[in-house]
């Protein structure tokens, strides 16, 4: 016992020592940014590279410190990684993805937080009749496409469409809302939707096979699962003679037909450019209002449309152009 | 940007998290050390009770009284796996996945069919949050005696004994006249009510339930049990009190969350995190090992 009671105490003393020692003799002026990502994947990657490139064009490079954090997907690890951000007193936190989000917001009431990827705040915050504008420390960018524009956009390639199948992951809060919306707003144009959950990558295979015989055409939302299994689908659709219209370009390229393109990278570079007046203290983040994107593109992907012997109007461009 | 004193106080944090996960630990203790089998339920049960937790304090429930609902409805979970073991005859750990695919369609279910439900620490009284960390630090302490103390009470009483019976020799517990059946579901029950009471928790301080909160509770929990063994039997080399080694599950887990702090803080790309864990986790388990081998000699 006196042995280890010795070992214990001369650890801690060594500790104190060094942390007093260890003077904050950190470059004064470099902002330190703390990002929280839930998981690897393309869209969310891209967006926290349009975050870093709009800041970095802002300030350059030397002036800014990143770090990077990733949650593999565990949503009780964005906790960690967020308190460890208030630990360290960074200057921002960038939030990419709802759990993120939560996380941070239930971290600090004082760091700025810029959500990025999230599609609907007040779902995510739990703020009662939110009006865009949080009040508080959180602010950002939401990935939401206009969604009846979506829907319209299926109606108008296939008029004579009669049945719609959606085909999302039960375990993303976002992809829910979406469902709705598209949902009642196909309903009344007078279009049957069906609707298709998986609970996880396992299941996709044997959902959209179900999904391709009941449906003519099937609509995916932007849905980070769907995204990462998007090879799948195509493996079932295109064979199947299905088109699958995408709210997301990224999953568009691997499976889709057509979608109306959000830009995940310009998404993060927006949420940069917020982050960069609010640093600067032009703006307080309580005052400022969640950004949508503007202007969505009209997307199609050449190779499956060619495969399914499709064509696109005038003013859709193929994806990589 | 790497210093000591960064690492003191990122330390707070992760030891709150850490209580909350050797409360669940406790819970996969009566099921792995005391019932000796493993239960798989408990990713399905911890999430379970974050969802639970979560909507009642949505409906304006009192915080504690809804960590109570999720540890009545974390019971509920166990008796499940208990049944479909004794009654079906099904091994447990096959019982144990069956319940916790279904719980997962449950889950939705009591999350109004989203994935994600938050409960913003603004407008709701939560018992713990992170907003304030030495709060949930020492509300976590008290909950924590207070586990060990029932338990400890609970685990004395002819019930008790009669479940630590079965787990050590189920045999020698029937011939005693024990109804080894009921006993098993009992010990289920009462583990995952914990497991569930700990998801509510978790649910409170991170301020939102999440379909894939439960992901690996089960590996964090059997970590903490054995991290907190080697810590014991480190000191104690006699062999030591059942309270403390109730104690030393708590302090595994706060050991594991510890570990998971001072990776993150030597800035080890986040993406590698499960692999480091893995690691850790399997240096505790060897640590053991290694001993016995080396006394042998």
């Amino acid at each position: 016992m006196k042995k280890l009671l010795t070992i214990i105490l001369s650890v801690l003393l060594a500790i104190t020592m060094t942390a007093c020692k260890t003077e904050q003799k950190e470059e004064e002026e470099k902002f330190v940014i703390g990002i929280c990502q839930i998981e690897a994947h393309a869209a969310l990657d891209a967006a926290t590279q349009g975050f870093k490139d709009a800041l970095i064009a802002e300030f350059g490079e030397d002036k800014l410190v990143f770090i990077d954090g990733n949650a593999a997907g565990d949503p009780a690890t964005c906790a960690t990684i967020c308190n460890g951000f208030v630990a360290d007193g960074v200057d921002m936190i960038l939030a990419n993805s709802t759990p993120a989000l939560q996380a941070a917001a239930s971290a600090t009431t004082t760091i700025p937080i810029l959500g990025t990827s999230v599609t609907e705040y007040g779902v995510a915050l739990n703020i009662e009749d939110f009006n865009g504008l949080t009040g508080f420390n959180v602010s950002g960018t939401s990935d939401l496409a206009p969604l009846d524009e979506q829907a319209q956009m299926i109606i108008d390639i296939m008029p004579e469409v009669k049945t719609v199948g959606i085909l999302y992951s039960s375990s993303e809060a976002n992809s829910i809302y979406q469902v709705k919306v598209v949902k009642e707003y196909l309903e009344s144009k007078g279009v049957t939707v069906k609707l298709f959950s998986f609970a996880d990558s396992n299941d996709i295979y044997l959902v959209t096979s179900q999904a391709v015989e009941e449906c003519d055409v099937l609509y995916v939302p932007t849905d980070n699962k769907a995204a990462s299994c998007a090879e799948i689908i195509d493996s079932v659709c295109r064979p199947a003679g299905i088109p699958v219209f995408c709210g997301e370009e990224n999953t568009c390229l691997k499976c889709g037909v057509a979608s109306l393109a959000i830009n995940y990278y310009d998404l993060g570079y927006t949420t940069g450019k917020m982050a960069a007046k609010i640093l600067k203290g032009e703006v307080k983040i309580e005052e400022m209002p969640i950004q949508y994107f503007e202007n969505p593109v009209k997307k199609y992907n050449k190779e499956i449309c060619d495969a399914l012997n499709m064509t696109m109007p005038e003013d859709f461009i193929p994806i990589g152009e | 940007m790497i210093t000591f004193s960064n690492l003191i106080y990122r330390l707070p944090g992760g030891v709150a998290q850490g209580l909350i996960w050797g409360i669940m630990a406790l819970g996969i203790y009566i099921t792995f050390r005391v019932l000796n089998v493993s239960d798989l339920t408990v990713d399905g049960s911890f999430t379970t009770g974050g969802a639970v937790t979560i909507m009642c304090i949505l409906a304006g429930v009192n915080p504690i009284l809804a960590l109570l609902i999720s540890f009545i409805v974390g019971i509920l979970t166990g008796i499940a796996t208990g049944l479909i073991h004794t009654k079906l005859k099904i091994p447990a750990i096959l019982a144990g996945i069956l319940v916790q695919f279904g719980l997962y369609s449950i889950n939705l279910h009591i999350m109004n069919m989203s994935a994600n439900v938050s409960a913003n620490p603004d407008r709701f009284n939560l018992l713990i949050s992170m907003r304030n960390v030495p709060n949930a630090i020492l509300i976590g302490i008290i909950i924590s005696i207070v586990h060990i103390i029932v338990l400890y009470w609970y685990f004395g009483t002819e019930q008790g004994s009669a479940i630590r019976a079965t787990g050590n020799n189920s045999n020698m517990a029937l011939a005693q006249g024990i109804n080894i059946g009921n006993m098993k579901v009992i010990g289920f029950g009462i583990g995952n009510g914990i497991v569930a009471l700990a998801g509510g928790l978790m649910g409170q301080y991170q301020g939102f339930a999440d379909i894939n909160m439960g992901r690996g509770a089960i590996v964090i929990g059997l970590a903490a049990i054995i991290i907190g063994e080697v810590v014991i039997n480190f000191i104690f080399k006699k062999g030591c009190s059942f309270y403390t080694r109730l104690t030393s599950v708590i302090i595994g887990g706060i050991i594991y969350y510890a570990a998971m702090v001072i990776i993150l803080w030597l800035r080890i790309d986040s993406n590698d995190l499960k692999l480091f864990t893995a690691i850790i986790v399997t240096i505790f388990l060897a640590i053991p090992n290694l001993k016995v081998k080396k006394g042998g000699k």
